[in-house]
């Protein structure tokens, strides 16, 4: 179930708010509806893999009841390591096995294995809790608790990755109490905003860029297309932000606050500015998480410091690439960005003081030309995009690109999402309700076309 | 904060909250009775202000009002590979009054739909004319569709249908119906042909075509689910003269005589001529043939999409078969 979807705006969103607001007066069963809810979330896309969620709250919850009752710290590393393997068959066994098969020119297993929706995000979840345990941050939780924690289905399926410290307290609070307008309208709006960033800036631009990435795993991309074949930057932050903001408004109306998860990032005046604002949850892990282990860990000699630093950037970076998914251009990606933080890192300490809009011109420009290689599924169809940069587009191009010049002058010239909903929240004005309740339902009738029947002419 | 204050402000987010609900409950209830009363795809359900005709140039919506004029007593199904045969043409041969229900890039279900849709519509129908192009000869009982395909709009279940009318597609169609009402935009054409010869570009020029295996030369262990189902369809309307047509394709893409295609395909062609066997004014025309007029590239747009010409010969022979059954030419 997405959250653009009708089972979920009309159906599965509203029963569950009337089944929570039913809840809501019996304190002991609101997180085990939560969890029910979020069980039949999960469910809707493929049963069997409730199975596997149950399957992994329950061992990493006995893992952690293990440890806290023996101190044994290799019941915490067992199980991180457990949910690393599950991880990887699932998402990197093909890869793996691809990348074998051509090392040594012999064919090697293949899996016919669906990914369970959601896995990278759950098994991070595990990790962060589990690591903070070990390290004694973090406290003893109930298995129902615990079982909210990873499955809460408003970020169960792509994030935001909320910490543990975050979420857990805010879990089976009474929802239901004077006062409890206000974070609902907030929660309504956005809901709202991120409809609009997917629905309207997001997927209008797959409509323009799909043709062209298809164009350009068959061969060189012409007539300038290249230039829209840009856009997907724009793309990829509409459709996840807006994705990311249904997520907390969602999350607001069961009584829990996400964290925010992107601050207008195509504003930034530096690539480190970028990963501060960009996919913040998931940077905020993996700087906790794989950056700064690695990078303080004691190897070699003093001097070696500043070397296994950027090491550690550049390999942060590429495992953020291979996070992204099981393929070389994935890992390029993130290289290509760890290599970009240790030269913009080497600047700020050596090289004189860039101007603010060079530097946001010079940070937009590497972000959306990597991007295509984020997009492109190999480095051949990248480089026929790049070399189609030395065509410029027409005019009649430049026409069909209007739905990537409105999503690129919202990137960088509107505030983050958050800040717009303060602002549309920070006292009741009804003309806003009126207004974004109209808006609700024009989304809703653009969503109602659940497939294209317009014909392009000779696809016969 | 003092409790009377927070007790208003309370107050004035229920109001907002209540305001949003109530604008998109009006907004949705304004739409849901647009639609309803434009009947946006002049399907004839429930629509009330009587606007005649349509603007929809996408035949998988139009032939939802196509298949149910009453002007029309004949039609012609099948996909892109029977688009070029002109109804106004078979009408003026046969004195039937023929409409163009092809679908590109459509398949046996979505063609089997608006069969279903055009007899509901007409008890009596003059004649069916029915390409069967080789997507009919499929194995696969599920008879998988190569493209989204409205078949709601199609339903006996008017619930069906109401559940895909909030939609941005259905409001183009009915700002295009209004708008026709008022006298603005131009009709589609009622019998539903269009030339896509007036898109072509160039000579076709045929290549080599692909290495068949031999495999065994048989087609008698053949199935085919989508032929049987039309074999249904056939018998349930009785008084209906139907005339099956195997389009032709360039004759060097024709499988190599010996070979497992060869083999199935006559299978097919086979069973198709079982459906129209001995019925009045009903006939199966095999144009998939080595002949004259499939060996010249001229007479083609692309590998199976032939131009006027032959458009013009295999109308000839429809219209022969419409008088004359089983009697009738079996070819060019």
């Amino acid at each position: 179930m997405l959250f653009n979807d009708y089972a979920f705006l009309l159906v599965f969103l509203p029963a569950a708010l009337v089944i929570y607001r039913l809840a809501d007066s019996h304190p002991r069963s609101r997180i085990g509806v939560l969890v029910g809810l979020s069980f039949v979330f999960y469910g809707y896309w493929n049963p069997p893999f409730v199975v596997l969620l149950i399957l992994s709250i329950t061992v990493n919850w006995f893992a952690a009841r293990a440890f806290l009752a023996t101190k044994r710290a290799g019941f915490i590393t067992g199980a991180i390591v457990g949910n690393l393997a599950v991880l990887a068959v699932f998402k990197y066994a093909n890869f793996i096995s691809d990348n074998l098969a051509s090392l040594f020119e012999r064919p090697f297993w293949h899996f016919n294995l669906a990914l369970p929706l959601g896995i990278s995000f759950f098994t991070f979840h595990h990790i962060m809790y589990l690591v903070d345990l070990r390290r004694g941050k973090a406290p003893d939780y109930s298995l129902g608790r615990y079982a909210l924690y990873i499955s809460f289905f408003p970020q169960a399926i792509a994030g935001p990755l909320a910490r543990w410290s975050e979420v857990m307290h805010q879990f089976g609070r009474q929802v239901y109490t004077p006062g409890w307008q206000r974070p609902f309208a907030v929660g309504v709006t956005f809901i709202v905003i991120g409809l609009i960033e997917k629905t309207w800036l997001g997927d209008p631009l797959g409509r323009v860029l799909d043709p062209i990435y298809a164009q350009a795993i068959q061969g060189p991309v012409t007539g300038g297309n290249s230039w829209l074949a840009l856009g997907f930057g724009f793309q990829v932050l509409f459709d996840f932000a807006g994705y990311s903001d249904i997520a907390i408004g969602v999350g607001l109306l069961f009584g829990v606050q996400l964290p925010y998860n992107f601050n207008a990032p195509m504003q930034s005046t530096s690539l480190q500015d970028f990963w501060q604002r960009w996919h913040m949850t998931l940077m905020s892990f993996l700087r906790d998480y794989v950056f700064l282990p690695l990078s303080n860990v004691k190897i070699g000699r003093k001097h070696h410091r500043l070397v296994q630093h950027f090491s550690a950037m550049v390999i942060t970076m590429a495992l953020c690439g291979l996070w992204h998914g099981p393929s070389w251009t994935f890992v390029g990606w993130g290289t290509l960005h760890g290599c970009a933080l240790v030269v913009v890192s080497l600047w700020r300490h050596h090289g004189p003081r860039l101007p603010s809009l060079l530097g946001w011109a010079m940070t937009a420009a590497f972000v959306l030309l990597t991007c295509v290689i984020f997009r492109a599924g190999s480095i051949q169809a990248a480089m026929n995009i790049y070399r189609g940069l030395a065509e410029l587009p027409d005019l009649e191009r430049i026409i069909r690109a209007a739905p990537i010049i409105v999503s690129a002058l919202c990137a960088f010239l509107l505030p983050a999402s958050q800040d717009i909903v303060t602002r549309f929240t920070e006292r009741p004005r009804n003309g806003i309700a009126a207004a974004l309740g109209l808006v609700a339902i024009a989304i809703l009738v653009e969503l109602g076309d659940r497939d294209a029947y317009e014909f392009v002419y000779f696809q016969f | 904060m003092s409790s009377s204050t927070s007790s208003s402000e309370n107050r004035a987010w229920g109001h907002w909250l209540a305001t949003f609900v109530a604008m998109a409950a009006l907004g949705a209830g304004v739409i849901f009775a647009l639609v309803i009363v434009v009947d946006p795809y002049d399907s004839g359900r429930f629509g009330s202000l009587g606007i005649k005709g349509i603007n929809d140039e996408s035949p998988r919506t139009a032939n939802a009002s196509r298949g149910r004029d009453p002007q029309f007593n004949a039609a012609i199904f099948g996909n892109s590979t029977g688009q070029l045969l002109k109804p106004a043409e078979l009408s003026q041969a046969t004195g039937a009054r023929f409409v163009q229900l092809t679908m590109p890039g459509t398949g046996p279900r979505e063609q089997f739909a608006v069969l279903r849709w055009f007899v509901r519509h007409h008890v009596h129908a003059d004649a069916l004319v029915i390409v069967t192009d080789p997507a009919w000869c499929t194995d696969d009982p599920a008879m998988p569709i190569l493209n989204p395909f409205p078949f709601w709009l199609y339903s006996d279940s008017d619930i069906e249908y109401v559940g895909y009318l909030f939609s941005s597609r259905a409001l183009g169609r009915m700002k295009r119906r209004l708008q026709l009402a008022a006298g603005l935009g131009r009709p589609s054409a009622p019998d539903g042909y269009w030339d896509y010869e007036l898109l072509a570009h160039g000579d076709f020029r045929p290549a080599p075509p692909p290495d068949e295996p031999d495999g065994t030369a048989t087609g008698a262990d053949s199935q085919f689910p989508a032929i049987e189902r039309l074999a249904g369809f056939v018998t349930s309307v009785p008084n209906a003269p139907v005339v099956l047509v195997m389009p032709p394709i360039i004759a060097s893409d024709l499988p190599r005589p010996g070979t497992r295609g060869a083999a199935r395909l006559a299978a097919c062609k086979g069973a198709m001529a079982r459906i129209v066997a001995g019925r009045p004014y009903s006939n199966f025309l095999d144009f998939r043939v080595d002949d004259p007029l499939t060996r010249d590239p001229k007479n083609f747009l692309d590998r199976m999409h032939y131009r006027a010409q032959v458009a013009r010969r295999m109308e000839q022979r429809i219209a022969e078969s419409l008088r004359l059954g089983n009697a009738g030419p079996t070819s060019f």
